[in-house]
């Protein structure tokens, strides 16, 4: 059997006095992961601490499987080291961000930004992959316009291409589909759950949108306050 | 294969630049409150340098300036000529015989005469040659301006130098022909003049003491000793700033000296004067530069703190966060410098049009060496780095997350 392709146990970290937990999190390769709970539960502070972007306070295990080497990647090491270089590179490297809002460079038109994770790797500007993707959302048209000249939903779109262009093992992406109408929303979550599992990209996703989630069969990660009420611990929903 | 390169420096100065064009009326402001600075500071200075260097230069096209006149007659060997010659900051010397001795009578004809014209030894060097003339050599000797106009002779006519001496109650004249090789320039001596090599001089001096002289026309008599002793020196010093001590040297020596030092600490003077208003005016102005830079910096990297934290969610590195930062400020720092050397180009031609009409031609009131600019240029590019940097310090420890959220 394949490793998973992340492995995590027991990460947390507290706001304040309220503490977020995830006890055990994996994900194999193409398979994709929503994170659902209440409004301010933090979900999105998950998903940083997953993201290398937010240093949790307790984390026992953290590992990225390593396609050629043998062992997996030790990330734990790493954030308790507070590697911030290394982290940096490593989200730059293996790591594909959806921000909820599109998070589209104002300076560089769409296909700048689409290629801009490719160039800070010294890859071409356009791989196959990326073309297809650019014809499939059609983003064709828009390439030569400004994210100031786009909808919302084609700044999500854009977005979304920029994230696995790289072709990334982990796409993290935070409500994407939050600003979009119903028709919108699903479009591209369908697009997401594909692309993810066509090119066996791990994907996790925060949303809120559990008609969405089911009717796509997306397996789901649910917030549910701790005991007392001081915190939320995430599970597999069952 | 997973690619391990990080981000180069090229991707990030292309991205800079191209914020800054996106931007490009905040980056125009920047721009134009750099000019404001840069160009007046450098028309400033540019003046300061070329009117000091025009009083300077005018000093040293009166080779006067450079003089150090020995007064009185005193008794030099060769081994204190060499001592004066090992000085630092000397010119030129150049042995001289008594006062007395240094006159001569030139004619052309009947007519054309000048009594008592001063002879002055001259030889390779010499500050009254200017950089054009040949020194005089055997009997190929050199006018002053004066003395050419009254003889009415020019370069290649011959004259005849006399001297008179009183010899047994007989009043003899030695006589020699010459040829005029040249005429000096009227600013070099203003009396009539005749350079000529040492050994006339000397030759004259001997002549006058009763010796036979047969380049005088008088073989007969006691042939002169060898000539060990001097009674005076034409002494010049390398630069304006090498006569003052050269005279303080001599005086050392119990020698009283005669120079224009006044001219000279006058010059110096306005030179002092000039760059302390110069200091005061600069550094206000590099003040009131840095302060509206580091405001417009700050500024523009709270506006952008979403792309800055954007940039290291991708995956910059916090340091190359700093540096797109401080590539900004440098290239608008070099932008800015452009333009304000252009102002500078502008202004200054300005000002020699007008205020140097009353120059000679290549004359100029305001003028900068490329020394200058660069130093100009690699100070506003630190200054800019350097305020840059404070902002930059900020921009690293923007987190990552902050473009995730609440957008």
């Amino acid at each position: 059997m394949t490793p998973p392709l992340l492995h995590i146990e027991n990460l947390a970290i507290h706001r304040g006095t309220y503490r977020i937990l995830l006890p055990r999190l994996s994900l194999a390769r193409g398979e994709v992961a929503a994170i659902t709970g209440a409004s301010g539960c933090g979900k999105s502070t998950l998903l940083e601490m997953i993201g290398l972007i937010l240093r949790p306070e307790d984390l026992d295990r953290y590992e990225l499987d390593e396609r050629d080497a043998g062992a997996p990647l030790d990330i734990a090491a790493l954030l308790r080291a507070d590697r911030q270089a290394r982290l940096a590179d490593l989200r730059a490297q293996r790591l594909g961000f959806v921000p909820q809002s599109g998070g589209l460079l104002p300076f560089l038109d769409v296909r700048q930004n689409i290629a801009l994770p490719r160039r800070m790797l010294g890859l071409p500007a356009g791989g196959e992959r990326v073309e297809e993707a650019v014809e499939r959302l059609g983003l064709r048209p828009l390439l030569h316009k400004k994210p100031a000249q786009l909808s919302i939903g084609e700044r999500q779109r854009a977005s979304f291409v920029r994230a696995i262009a790289h072709e990334p093992d982990l796409l993290l992406a935070d409500e994407p589909t939050a600003a979009l109408d119903p028709f919108q929303a699903r479009r591209l979550f369908e697009l997401i759950v594909e692309t993810s599992q066509r090119l066996r990209i791990a994907t996790l996703l925060v949303s809120h949108d559990w008609g969405l989630l089911r009717d796509c069969a997306i397996r789901r990660l649910v917030g549910v306050p701790e005991d007392g009420g001081g915190g939320t611990v995430f599970r597999d929903a069952a | 294969m997973r690619p391990d390169a990080r981000p180069g420096w090229g991707l990030l100065a292309a991205l800079a630049s191209r914020d800054l064009w996106h931007d490009r009326q905040v980056s125009l402001c920047i721009v134009a409150a750099l000019v404001a600075v840069i160009a007046p500071l450098l028309l400033l200075f540019g003046l300061k340098h070329g009117v000091v260097l025009q009083l300077r230069g005018e000093l040293l096209d009166d080779p006067r300036n450079l003089e150090i006149r020995l007064l009185g007659n005193h008794d030099l060997d060769r081994a204190w000529f060499a001592h004066l010659a090992a000085q630092p900051g000397v010119g030129f010397v150049m042995p001289l015989t008594r006062s007395l001795n240094t006159q001569a009578d030139l004619a052309r004809d009947s007519q054309r005469f000048v009594a008592d014209a001063e002879v002055i030894p001259s030889g390779p060097g010499d500050p009254l040659l200017g950089t054009r003339l040949a020194p005089p050599e055997g009997d190929r000797v050199l006018l002053s301006a004066s003395a050419a106009r009254r003889l009415e002779v020019g370069a290649g006519e011959r004259i005849r130098l006399a001297v008179l001496r009183k010899l047994d109650g007989n009043s003899e004249r030695g006589q020699r022909e010459l040829t005029v090789a040249g005429v000096l320039p009227e600013t070099a001596f203003s009396r009539p003049a005749l350079l000529v090599p040492l050994d006339l001089l000397v030759a004259m001096e001997d002549f006058r003491d009763g010796f036979a002289v047969p380049a005088l026309g008088f073989a007969a008599g006691r042939a002169p000793p060898p000539r060990e002793r001097y009674a005076r020196a034409r002494v010049y010093a390398g630069s304006l700033d090498d006569v003052a001590p050269l005279a303080a040297w001599l005086e050392g020596q119990r020698i009283e000296t005669g120079t224009r030092l006044r001219e000279i600490e006058s010059v110096k003077a306005v030179d002092r004067v000039l760059g302390l208003i110069f200091a005061v005016i600069a550094w206000t102005a590099a003040i009131g530069c840095v302060a509206s830079l580091a405001g417009a910096f700050l500024a523009n990297i709270d506006r952008k703190r979403k792309d800055l934290a954007l940039l290291r969610l991708l995956g910059f590195r916090r340091i190359a966060v700093g540096a797109y930062v401080m590539v900004q400020a440098a290239l608008l720092t070099s932008l800015a410098f452009a333009l304000g050397y252009l102002a500078y180009l502008a202004g200054s031609t300005v000002f020699n049009r007008a205020l140097g009409a009353n120059l000679a031609a290549d004359a100029f009131v305001c003028r900068l060496e490329n020394l200058h600019i660069l130093l100009a240029f690699a100070s506003a590019l630190l200054i800019a780095i350097l305020v840059a940097a404070v902002g930059g310090y900020r921009a690293i420890h923007i987190q990552p997350a902050e473009s995730l959220r609440d957008l």
